[in-house]
């Protein structure tokens, strides 16, 4: 059984936790942009961690229900509705065959999360079910694909505790790690860059947040390239900031001033070009112990 | 010798080296290997590059620390033995036509070489595989000889087709998939190096070899090659 897209959209794709092993194989990590709406999304249907969603950028998609099941949209709120009429998000519903479930456009954030209970059963491909279009691997959504589940006609839900529901209005801050090349920037370097409001650019997508500011002068113009973790900042020749995300290149060579916190990296993938951002240092023990008990709340284990 | 420092949360960068050399990638492959086989249980994935190793762990089964330690043991008992695995040549063939090789012409004009001459000269080595990135399958390799280096163009071009083999300074490589970017073109292989077809992910490996020759037109075409 399966949901079929009546009317695609600006880019919806189906995406996981993400293709974490083929890094020597030059492929990026991919998966869902916001790990923490998607985390939710499954737990509220007591899914397994990994199973794949659909990532809905903008809204504007879609789709009809051809059996009965359970649902469960986190992220942004893109006006959901079942049939026209507004539905509950951050919530577990039951749907019935013949369902119309729709997305309009962005109140709030950017990404929406539609998870299914037992996830979508879409190919694996190279040990994940995540598309990345810069590298041909799947394609987004079209008027009449078929995105297949299993059907369900029980469910037990989990709840959010409210307070977990990000408001994605608010100004965000970014923690960042001082790892790679921290060190070789110097005092006044660092100053400029955690002292100042970034903007976040309209190059902003899956592969990299670009943002504008006053530049940083750097001497080097490129080293030698090396593996890119998920959040590491490049400052490019410009004197400006990337951001690199989930479908990043495996391999980079512009000097890295630090890496942005996972969990900071989930609200920033809720948030439009033209918002302001800056930069906090943080500890790298804290982060590991903060996104420990993460991991352990969502049972994420490789 | 060996630094290791912190990329992330759960991510440490081992730099073996700090300036390009024909002897890394060899090492930093292997050691990926050794790393592979020893702590698979906690490495998540590895990343080798020109000079250095990515590792990332899954952080709830280890602590940084204990991973450094871990990794420190093995780069001591690594530099008392002698490499692991032996490098292996994949051989690509290449039609180097000026229908094809889009910068071609420009190149021997500007290096004053004729075809034949350039096709002996970017065929007479086996390349190294100093990293793949960029997008999947996409080798870098090196070193290329001197008379036929040149330096990437000033405006990138939107499409290159897949299966083409650029030269960009020092390095030379093929577009396993049709993309963007910046070499010079100098021929194409007919064979597909696209995740098209799933094997081609292992095709390459950082501290193999690499080693073109030349076919005809005919050849190419026969083999699948489009023009």
């Amino acid at each position: 059984m399966s949901f079929k897209v009546i009317k695609s959209s600006f880019l919806s794709t189906v995406q996981d936790y993400g293709r974490l092993n083929h890094g020597e194989h030059g492929m990026s990590q991919s998966g869902v942009m916001d790990e923490h709406a998607y985390a939710w999304g499954n737990h509220l249907l007591n899914n397994h961690f990994n199973d794949a969603v659909i990532e809905i950028t903008f809204g504007g998609l879609q789709l009809e229900a051809q059996a009965d099941t359970f649902i469960a949209v986190t992220g942004a709120d893109l006006d959901f509705k079942i049939n026209n009429k507004s539905a509950q998000i951050w919530h577990g519903l039951q749907i019935h065959k013949g369902d119309v479930l729709s997305w309009g456009v962005p109140k709030s954030g950017v990404r929406a999360y539609l998870a299914v209970k037992g996830g979508f059963d879409t190919s694996v491909l190279f040990d994940s079910k995540s598309v990345n279009l810069r590298e041909h691997i799947g394609s987004k959504l079209v008027e009449g694909d078929e995105l297949p589940y299993t059907s369900f006609d029980e469910a037990t839900y989990r709840f959010i505790p409210p307070q977990y529901v990000p408001n994605y209005n608010q100004a965000i801050v970014l923690r960042i790690l001082p790892t790679y090349q921290f060190n070789d920037f110097s005092i006044n370097q660092r100053d400029l860059f955690f002292n100042q409001n970034y903007t976040i650019t309209n190059a902003n997508d899956r592969t990299g947040c670009r943002l504008s500011g006053a530049p940083i002068a750097i001497k080097k113009e490129r080293m030698i390239s090396e593996g890119i973790s998920y959040g590491c900042v490049e400052i490019a020749t410009d004197g400006l900031p990337i951001i690199l995300l989930k479908d990043a290149p495996s391999i980079g060579g512009y000097p890295k001033i630090g890496t942005v916190f996972s969990l900071d990296l989930a609200k920033l993938a809720q948030r439009q070009p033209n918002t302001k951002l800056r930069f906090e240092l943080m500890n790298i023990h804290e982060a590991q112990k903060q996104r420990k008990k993460f991991n352990q709340f969502f049972e994420i284990s490789f | 010798m060996h630094n290791i420092v912190s990329a992330g949360e759960n991510a440490v960068l081992i730099y073996f080296g700090d300036k390009i050399d024909a002897a890394l990638p060899e090492k930093i492959g292997n050691f990926a290997n050794q790393l592979k086989n020893t702590l698979s249980d906690v490495i998540v994935d590895l990343i080798p590059s020109y000079t250095s190793l990515h590792v990332s762990y899954d952080l709830n089964k280890i602590a940084e620390q204990d991973l450094r330690t871990k990794i420190e043991q093995c780069l001591t008992q690594q530099e008392s033995q002698s490499s692991l695995l032996e490098s292996n040549t994949t051989h690509i063939p290449v039609y180097y036509g000026l229908e094809v090789g889009l910068d071609l012409e420009r190149l021997l004009a500007e290096k004053n070489l004729d075809l034949d001459a350039f096709i002996e000269i970017h065929t007479a080595q086996a390349y190294l595989i100093y990293a793949i990135g960029f997008s999947p399958v996409f080798a870098f390799l090196g070193e290329v000889d001197k008379r036929i280096q040149a330096p990437r163009l000033a405006t990138p071009r939107i499409k290159i087709p897949a299966g083409s083999v650029g030269i960009a300074e020092r390095q030379t490589a093929i577009y396993p998939s049709d993309s963007s970017g910046g070499w010079n073109i100098v021929g194409r292989t007919p064979i597909d190096l696209s995740l098209n077809n799933s094997e081609n992910i292992d095709k390459f490996r950082v501290g193999d070899k690499v080693k073109f020759y030349s076919i005809t037109r005919d050849e190419y075409l026969k083999n699948g090659g489009l023009l």
